[in-house]
């Protein structure tokens, strides 16, 4: 598994980034790398990944299941935490990522959770990017070479794979994406802690977090867009959760 | 997944002061670590903003497939993309299509020539990438060859507002097809006058910096995928045909071959055109290459490369290992 940890010393937390899933790994990579930078200037050792079948880790995409990339957030949130057990742990999830490292927090990982453009289950984060491909096919084709959407979703409910942005999605990833949906009590901005007692938070994104989130576009002029606001923002938001200082002191 | 684990390496370069986060695709022989032993390398540009995974991760199986077939492979992030350091230009388009990247390239290509005993490298640029492998290619030394995915050959100046709706009208409205046709006749027209020369948008020195590359003899092979309403390699009515043009220019020394890629998109991201920039790369490689890169041995063992962690780079890029008992680096 490919990873890159923004490494610090004497860390006041650690927060591991679950980031976006496939082809929107690749709109977002930018700006994800800067909030990863950010984080770690504000001394927050933060790790980040590319799930098993996509990007630099290995492994067969379409072999793997929301399972396989749960046991990944699990697995790689035990490790960033035994470098450090006394430094809290946050999760902190950007779209489909959300719902991984939701999932990994009900069981009882991490100290705090940060929810980026949660969608309320997998097959909507799914249905968004699939809605895209078909948008992009049909500006390349005219009249009657333009297949409905319903082809599309038929061939996958029909247990077929679908090519979608050169990833091969299988019948039953899309199946599995009803069931996947986001826990109980974290569908909604849930700022005040809820059942499970640890900080959570969640934050929606609109057309301006644009390459963050994939928006009906991805151009060039929205490459260098300043987050600078979201990420101290959100910053402040973990050093309250928390109650730690982020430039290290006791808060 | 261990296997490929065996076939791949973080590895980093610091370029004209910037570090430049990359994999190695190991050749198939070479899974050792032992070195890619005065072979011909190929490196991959992306065509942007992109990561060097390229869109559907097209470029991690190129790479491998060309590794396997004896060609060390080199993808990196471009300063300020990826994983590399630095920062992205406010204009970026204009800083590539000036060759803004070409300084940079040129002297990663020097280092990995060096620290892998290669022969040369080839360029794999997509799109803006190819763009950026023309003027890299045009000065360095160590450069022996290209491959252009997609290349253009004008400076791109933006679309305004109106434009684009027109552009939006005529995909969805038949009246709107039927007035971009009459648009696109009034610029064929308007070519014919102007006696086939470039339009005044076209990007000149890239023209020069292919004259240049065409007329030495480099061996080039550039590779399209269908376009709007266009032909095979022909652009649509009305477009020049930049391709068309360069050929023409190129002479009798030439070693230029293009192909059309049937059944994909500008991405060749899907599996049909995958495997066609396989294909195709690989037998042009070994067509123009292959007494180079052939049989090689492993008399030339050059030091064990152990980057991925340079004394600059405070990021570690790193693999780990799962197995179900934990992590293990």
């Amino acid at each position: 598994m490919y990873t890159v940890l923004h490494g610090v010393p004497n860390p006041v937390a650690r927060v591991l980034l679950v980031g976006p899933f496939a082809s929107e790994r690749h709109h977002s990579y930018i700006p994800w790398v800067r909030w990863a930078r950010y984080l770690a200037a504000k001394g927050m050792e933060c790790l980040r990944y590319d799930y098993r079948g996509i990007g630099e880790s290995t492994g067969v995409f379409e072999e793997m299941s929301f399972d396989n990339w749960i046991e990944d957030v699990g697995l790689l949130a035990g490790w960033l935490k035994s470098r450090s057990p006394e430094a809290p742990l946050v999760l902190h999830g950007l779209e489909l990522g959300a719902l991984l490292a939701a999932k990994v927090f009900e069981t009882g990982v991490g100290d705090g959770l940060l929810l980026w453009a949660p969608p309320a289950s997998a097959n909507q984060a799914l249905r968004m990017m699939l809605l895209r491909r078909i948008s992009m096919d049909h500006a390349f084709k005219f009249g009657d070479e333009r297949k409905p959407a319903s082809d599309y979703l038929r061939q996958l409910e029909n247990g077929h794979f679908l090519e979608v942005d050169g990833y091969q999605w299988s019948g039953k990833l899309w199946r599995d994406s009803f069931k996947f949906q986001m826990p109980a009590g974290m569908e909604h901005d849930s700022n005040a802690a809820p059942a499970c007692r640890r900080p959570i938070r969640t934050v929606k994104l609109d057309k301006h977090a644009v390459p963050l989130i994939k928006g009906s576009s991805v151009g060039f002029e929205a490459i260098n867009r300043d987050f600078s606001e979201l990420f101290a923002d959100n910053v402040q938001w973990i050093a309250q959760a928390l109650a730690i200082d982020p430039t290290g002191r006791p808060w | 997944m261990k296997a490929a684990i065996e076939t791949r390496e973080l590895i980093s370069v610091d370029a004209a002061g910037c570090c430049l986060r990359g994999t190695y695709h190991r050749c198939g022989d070479d899974s050792q670590g032992s070195g890619a032993g005065n072979r011909t390398g190929v490196l991959f540009l992306n065509h942007g903003f992109l990561p060097r995974a390229a869109p559907g991760d097209s470029a991690v199986y190129w790479a491998d497939a060309l590794a396997q077939s004896g060609y060390p492979c080199f993808r990196f992030d471009l300063p300020g993309f990826g994983d590399s350091d630095g920062n992205v230009p406010a204009q970026l388009l204009d800083f590539i299509n000036a060759g803004g990247y070409g300084s940079i390239l040129s002297a990663a290509i020097k280092q990995l020539v060096e620290r892998f005993h290669l022969s040369g490298i080839v360029i794999l640029g997509h799109c803006a990438g190819a763009v950026t492998a023309l003027f890299t290619a045009a000065s360095s030394k160590d450069c022996t060859g290209l491959v252009l995915t997609d290349p253009y050959f004008f400076l791109p100046s933006e679309r305004t507002r109106i434009r684009e709706e027109l552009s939006r009208w005529s995909s969805w409205s038949r009246i709107g097809a039927m007035v971009s046709n009459i648009y696109y006749c009034l610029k064929y027209i308007r070519l014919l006058v102007r006696r086939n020369r470039p339009p005044r948008n076209a990007n000149l020195a890239l023209l020069r910096c292919w004259n240049q590359l065409a007329s030495s003899g480099m061996p080039m092979l550039v590779m399209k995928a269908p376009s709007l309403k266009s032909h095979g390699i022909k652009p649509r009515m009305g477009e020049f045909d930049y391709l068309g043009y360069l050929e023409g220019l190129s002479g009798r020394g030439s070693r230029v071959v293009i192909k059309f890629v049937e059944g994909t998109d500008h991405s060749f991201a899907g599996a049909v055109g995958r495997a066609a920039i396989r294909q195709h790369t690989e037998q042009w490689l070994n067509a123009s290459f292959g007494t180079e890169s052939g049989d090689r041995g492993l008399e030339s063992c050059p030091a064990p490369v152990r980057s991925g962690r340079s004394d600059r780079c405070a990021e570690v890029p790193q693999v780990l290992h799962l197995n179900p008992s934990g992590i293990s680096r």
